[in-house]
């Protein structure tokens, strides 16, 4: 059992951003849920990134391309070399999703603050209620995207029928398929519900602590190579329903458990439940204890295809 | 008093009169205009009831439709000022209006408010879905 997480340095404590958010080579990054919570409060000299306005195109169901990342990256004061810490709201989902698309194109120091929003208040700091501050533009070079932490639906559709490990991490309701959905308002997004064939379920919110910060090496081990039975070395990919709640899982088996090969498939139930023909489980799936024998059996049969 | 129909033209006129980034400050506006939790509500909201379980935030909603029209009473958990926002333009909509006239009055406010753009369609939904919640109640007033 691990002591400490496999990459610590990538997650820094609100002590440690109350010390240098104003570093000019460190720029403090907001991504939230909620639109309007960073003009209510923010951690001084932080600016602000919205995952659907600045990280996504507008037309194609998309990240936005390597140039316009680079010029979000310019008008934020940020360069190749700058270290950028994430943090938000809603136990730093969104951190991580916009963390995992500075990943996507190569950004090398890229850190997040352990607790997100959710801490800071807990500590009692200053939320600055300033305009969100205009840095010098920079030469920001984005690199093409790096496809090893990204899965297609093509590809999760080869891995599912290769009996490989899939994190399924939304609540057990949206996993078994029978979550209630409201009239006129079909909570997934999607046509159908259940999960995909064989995935172990393991909700997001079981690797935090209540306050927001995550849990011990020692509980994420026993968590996710104990109970859900994941192999450190087998490719996985994680999802949930729009890919945010994934890149959180990515975050703690990528950097805290440092399992290598780790993907998130951002497309997710909106695109899995929604796709014609794919293999849908409903149910609780195999439970977590048999996993272990589940993933090195044979090929999986599609239960609706 | 103006109908609900005038007010909705009314706050969407609001809103349309406005830049994108400039929306978004008026709906912050609202959220916090919102009137904190009545004393007489709160224990209702602590053992849990009322609350709205399709919002992922804490959200808990109460109509009312005993004579003086319908009010709309609600609490917002702070970390979700979108919501909240949203909520406290539609409890003013509504405040004393005929139960029949909330239930008659066009459903696409959300859509109207000119926030897509700056929402993205998620978060639309998730207004939409709140929206919908509070009509259904107020005609369940109705019929009760």
């Amino acid at each position: 059992m691990p002591k400490e997480y496999a990459h610590p340095e990538v997650l820094v404590s609100t002590d440690w951003v109350a010390e240098h958010h104003a570093d000019p080579n460190v720029r403090v990054v907001e991504s939230d849920e909620d639109v309007l919570l960073y003009q209510m409060g923010h951690v001084p000299s932080a600016v602000k990134i919205d995952w659907h306005t600045d990280l996504q195109d507008q037309v194609v169901r998309d990240y936005i391309d390597k140039q316009r990342f680079a010029a979000l990256c310019s008008s934020k004061g940020i360069s190749n070399d700058t270290t950028v810490v994430f943090y938000g709201d809603k136990n730093n989902w969104w951190a991580c999703y916009a963390f995992w698309v500075f990943k996507l194109y190569g950004h090398k120091d890229c850190r997040l603050m352990n607790g997100g929003r959710k801490r800071w208040e807990a500590d009692g700091r200053e939320w600055s209620r300033e305009p969100e501050p205009n840095y010098p533009r920079t030469n920001y070079v984005a690199g093409d995207p790096d496809l090893s932490i990204r899965a297609f639906q093509s590809e999760v559709l080869k891995h599912q029928k290769q009996g490989r490990p899939l994190v399924d991490v939304r609540s057990p309701g949206e996993f078994t398929g029978e979550l209630l959905h409201m009239a006129d308002y079909p909570q997934e997004g999607a046509l159908r519900g259940g999960h995909i064939p064989g995935a172990c379920n393991v909700p997001w919110s079981r690797s935090v602590n209540e306050d927001g910060t995550f849990k011990s090496p020692k509980e994420l081990e026993k968590l996710y190579a104990g109970e859900a039975g994941l192999k450190r070395r087998a490719p996985v990919i994680a999802y949930c329903r729009i890919g945010e709640r994934s890149s959180h899982t990515w975050f703690v088996l990528q950097y805290l458990l440092g399992f290598p090969k780790v993907k998130n498939y951002d497309g997710s139930w909106t695109e899995w439940g929604n796709t014609v023909g794919v293999p849908i489980e409903k149910g609780p799936g195999p439970k977590t204890t048999d996993l272990a024998v589940s993933n090195s059996a044979p090929v999986p049969a599609e239960s609706t295809s | 008093m103006s109908t609900v129909n005038e007010r909705i033209d009314g706050i969407v006129g609001e809103f349309a009169e406005l830049e994108p980034r400039e929306r978004l400050e008026l709906l912050l506006e609202f959220a916090q205009k919102l009137a904190p939790l009545a004393e007489r509500y709160r224990a209702e909201r602590d053992a849990g009831l009322n609350r709205v379980h399709e919002c992922q935030t804490p959200v808990f909603l109460w109509v009312e439709n005993d004579g003086g029209g319908v009010k709309i009473i609600a609490d917002v958990a702070p970390e979700a000022p979108t919501v909240k926002g949203f909520v406290s333009i539609l409890a003013d909509l509504y405040h004393g209006a005929e139960a029949a006239e909330v239930v008659a009055a066009p459903a696409d406010i959300v859509q109207r408010l000119g926030l897509t753009e700056s929402l993205g369609m998620v978060r639309m939904r998730g207004l939409q879905a709140i929206s919908q919640y509070i009509r259904r109640r107020v005609a369940e007033s109705i019929a009760s």
